[in-house]
């Protein structure tokens, strides 16, 4: 009976948090540039537009498939990951796993993309898959860091081993560097400037979405909540102890965002070779001293 | 007669039969029927052989005083099951249109049948010779599978035939230092004079066995010949050449570097001064075949050469798995062998229903198929989801099994190795469903049919095996038990739907289940909620301010990923390329000098050679 209410529940509560994330997003932007921002309720507005709107156009069954399973697997990936509270699949797969499981989302909307026959949203995906590759080897090495630090790769022991001993034990003190290497890692998975290759408004027309219209637009707007939410909570589960109790956790989830949604709007956009080499040499080497270290450690 | 015997007799039955009626329309369904039966008796055996028993043969020989036998324990089980499902799906593929079309299909079932019957007899090979017997047999009955066709396909044979001479050069040397050491070809006396043996002759042995072996399954420093040699052969030929030819070298690695020497004498062995010991070169060797190949293999701008580059990239994955030797990597890597059986070939056959459909395979050349050949790309959808390793497929389930296994072994390098090569994967993967199924499609394609059900029925029901594999991982693991427990390796422990290990578990039932249900609930709030959607024709899209019409070819497929090959572009023209074609230029040049040395007119000096050499053998009283 919990196992079911953690189902419905887990996907539902990172789906609010995820609009409150973007709600957040927007607002920062705004006051960077001397703005208002939009209304508490405006993510929901959106949704309810883009659902609503009359063009709907669909580019094949394809098309219509991608954004199920993009749905589909991002509330997958909700219930493998463990918040206070709320322990859902956690144990039935690991963090390698949801690993994985992130990536079913973007394999559908790639399809669903390609399906489109618009060479705008295929550059957009020829992009974005090479952003992953360039962001996933320092968030790899992180990730394999980490859970060679804590010996499992259960998420729920992560967190409980982290709130052993307070600040002192979280991933971010016991292994600083690790946690820097995988920050950048996020900072590229959120896809943000410099990182936003894929989305580049003024050279391929926004990529992906460029023939998403209508509730086609709606449910990418979902994803950027999921994915908003995922990456959050998957950076504060590995390296800043999980949640202790809700609000600390939300503080800390806000606060990973926040800090990424806070740089980015100083800097423009890097060229698709240039994310690689920057990826592969400062993330990837930062962490994979942190790496080392580790070991080092663990050998003496 | 036992088992064994029937699956013998079967393979050297159909390639009398195909010899005689090859020709004839319904051969195709013949061999399938012989392959099928093949099936049956391998579960058959597989009750005697889960119990540890192995199954003697009839088949044996004396020759120079040594016995040679066959017979069948868990490894060639599995290995022989493999090759009879294998042959199976290729064959029911080719019963139909697709084997009419062929110029020469007879000759393409002998062919399968001889490569059946060679493999049988490899993977159940009681003794060193046999095994070298069943090793040679294998290397030409590929070879003559590889050459059928001519054309492109012979320099890149006679290539693989250059590399299989050498690395059976090496084997043979190899076995003879074993039989001079221990005076008997058994592996027993082998596995048993080996704690014995000095450090020297075990990196001997080490060496040349690795080298031999590997040569065959193309690990890294020997990975050049294979690509250019399966893809340039016909489909389904060349799609169980894929699936289990290429593993074959892994079989007789694992039979002799693991099961015979043994891993634990292999850790032991170490180099002197840097400390690395003969199981870390080899899995380190491993890992290079994993991220090289894989990265070649998103460079390529035809479909069977994407394939087979990652087959090869494949293999490390699963040499790497059964090198960390627990439970977990040796099941992970066993099942990885099973896996990308089912995902390549269900890849390769739909690569070929899109030959035969369109005629070319070129990446460059295709575009928009999805909407008239909706089964393939259903095919090649699930096979690049398994052979990407992403859940719900089978392939997910090896891979996280070899992850976790080189978690708990402590090898993070190796790992990231490992991960990096499975992101190439997606990367790769993408580029071809995109370039064949996806984007635009070409006026020439618009009346495209899909291909015919005797093609598309194997196909599905090959990514139907991965779907359930993946979601039951159990029913395969079972199968690995088998093979795990003949090389001595510990069994894993596991479940219906997957393991649990004290350091995180794996449920694919779950997981799989709630995908699945997710799936559903967003297609409800897709499908249910909102505005009614409509579709528009193809070109009725916005591309940056063109309009796109149909005199404007725009499909974005060449050069997939402009960025990525800016970063790694140097490095794959610069050495790789470079390498393969110094390779090549030596081959042809030796060629030549090997024919010079007999086409060239010096008959006239041989003569005389020949004549000093008798002479010295009569006055050396050679006559008495």
């Amino acid at each position: 009976m919990t196992l079911l209410a953690d189902i419905v529940l887990m996907p539902l509560i990172a789906f609010v948090t995820g609009l409150a994330l973007v709600l957040m997003a927007r607002r920062v932007r705004a006051r960077i540039e001397r703005r208002v921002g939009p209304p508490v309720f405006q993510p929901v507005y959106d949704i309810v537009k883009l659902f609503t709107k009359k063009t709907q156009i669909s580019h094949g069954v394809m098309h219509d498939l991608s954004i199920v399973l993009l749905l589909g697997g991002y509330i997958t990936a909700e219930i493998f990951l463990p918040v206070p509270g709320f322990d859902g699949l956690a144990h039935q797969g690991d963090l390698l796993t949801l690993i994985y499981i992130m990536m079913v989302p973007m394999l559908g909307l790639a399809l669903g993309v390609g399906s489109c026959a618009n060479p705008n949203g295929s550059i957009g995906i020829s992009r974005a898959l090479t952003a992953m590759l360039a962001y996933d080897v320092p968030l790899a090495v992180a990730v394999i860091g980490a859970t060679m630090t804590y010996g499992t790769t259960d998420l729920v022991k992560i967190v409980e081993i982290q709130q052993a001993g307070g600040v002192a034990t979280w991933g971010a003190a016991t292994m600083p560097l690790l946690a820097i290497g995988g920050y950048l890692a996020v900072h590229g998975m959120f896809g943000k400037e410099p990182f936003e290759i894929y989305i580049a408004p003024a050279e391929i027309a926004t990529g992906p979405m460029v023939e998403m219209s209508g509730k086609y637009m709606g449910a990418l707007f979902v994803m950027q909540c999921f994915q908003l939410y995922t990456i959050g909570v998957l950076y504060v589960t590995l390296f800043l102890g999980g949640g202790e109790n809700w609000p600390a956790f939300l503080l800390k989830v806000f606060a990973v965002v926040f800090v990424s949604i806070a740089v980015t709007n100083v800097y423009g956009r890097y060229r698709t070779d240039k994310v690689v080499r920057w990826m592969w040499k400062w993330p990837t080497g930062i962490a994979l001293v942190g790496l080392m270290l580790v070991l080092a450690r663990q050998g003496a | 007669m036992s088992e064994l015997d029937f699956l013998l007799s079967f393979a050297a039955v159909l390639l009398l039969g195909m010899f005689c009626c090859g020709r004839d329309r319904r051969a195709g369904w013949a061999a399938m029927a012989v392959y099928g039966a093949m099936i049956l008796a391998v579960i058959a055996a597989g009750a005697r052989v889960s119990a540890g028993q192995t199954i003697p043969s009839a088949l044996s020989f004396s020759i120079l005083g040594q016995k040679l036998a066959w017979r069948m324990d868990g490894l060639g089980w599995f290995f022989t099951m493999l090759t009879a499902g294998s042959a199976f799906f290729a064959s029911w593929y080719a019963a139909g249109e697709w084997g009419r079309a062929q110029k020469r299909m007879k000759r393409q079932h002998i062919l399968l049948a001889l490569n059946v019957l060679a493999m049988i007899l490899l993977v159940n090979s009681g003794d060193l010779l046999s095994l070298f017997i069943g090793w040679e047999l294998v290397s030409w009955a590929a070879f003559a599978m590889m050459a059928q066709k001519g054309g492109p396909a012979t320099p890149a044979a006679f290539r693989y035939m250059i590399y299989a001479l050498a690395g059976a050069m090496a084997v043979f040397a190899g076995i003879m230092i074993v039989h001079s050491i221990t005076g008997s070809f058994a592996f027993d006396a082998f596995a048993k004079a080996v704690p014995s043996l000095s450090s020297g002759v075990l990196w001997l042995l080490f060496a040349l066995f690795a080298a031999g072996l590997g040569v065959k399954m193309a690990i890294v420093p020997f990975h050049l010949w294979q690509a250019p040699a399966y893809s340039e052969t016909p489909g389904a030929s060349s799609a169980f050449l894929n699936a289990v030819s290429a593993r074959m070298g892994l079989f007789a690695l694992v039979l002799v570097l693991i099961k015979v020497i043994g891993l634990k004498t292999l850790g032991g062995l170490s180099l002197p001064l840097v400390h690395v010991s003969a199981k870390t070169l080899l899995m380190w060797i491993a890992a290079f075949t994993m991220v090289i190949p894989t990265f070649i293999a998103l460079m390529q701008t035809d479909a069977r050469y994407l394939l087979t580059w990652h087959g090869i990239g494949q293999g490390g994955y699963m040499l790497l798995g059964l090198l960390v030797g627990t439970g977990l990597g040796a099941g992970g890597g066993l099942m990885h062998v099973f896996n990308y059986a089912t995902y390549q070939m269900a890849l390769f056959l739909a690569v070929t229903a899109v030959i035969h459909r369109t005629g070319t395979s070129d990446l460059d050349r295709l575009g928009g198929l999805i909407t008239r050949m909706p089964w393939t790309y259903v095919t090649l959808l699930m096979g690049i989801i398994g052979l990407a390793g992403l859940p719900p497929m089978n392939g997910f389930v090896s891979k996280w099994l070899i992850y976790r296994s080189l978690l708990d072994s402590g090898a993070p390098f190796l790992l990231i190795m490992a991960f990096v090569g499975t992101l190439g994967t997606i990367l790769s993967v993408y580029k071809l469903i995109h370039n064949i199924f996806l984007g635009r499609l070409r006026p020439e394609h618009e009346g495209i049919r899909e291909a015919p059900w005797s093609m598309v029925a194997p196909m599905l029901a090959l990514g139907g095996i991965g779907f359930l594999t993946g979601w039951f991982p159990g029913l395969a693991l079972d199968l690995t038990d088998i093979a795990q427990s003949a090389i001595g390796a510990p069994v894993l422990a596991h479940t219906l739907g997957g393991v649990v290990t004290p350091r995180g578990a794996l449920d694919m039932i779950w997981l799989v289940s709630i995908l699945l249900a997710a799936i559903g609930f967003g297609a409800i709030v897709f499908y249910l909620m909102g505005n009614r959607r409509y579709e528009v024709d193809q070109l009725n899209n916005y591309a940056g301010g063109h309009f796109l019409s149909p005199d404007v070819p725009y499909q974005f497929s060449h050069e997939f990923y402009p960025g990525l090959s800016r970063v790694i572009g140097p490095w794959y023209r610069g050495s790789i390329v470079r390498l393969e074609r110094a390779i090549g230029t030596f081959a042809d040049v030796a060629g030549d000098l090997w024919q010079g040395l007999f086409r060239v007119a010096w008959t006239p000096l041989y003569a005389l050679f020949a004549a000093v050499i008798a002479l010295f053998w009569a006055v050396n009283g050679g006559m008495q």
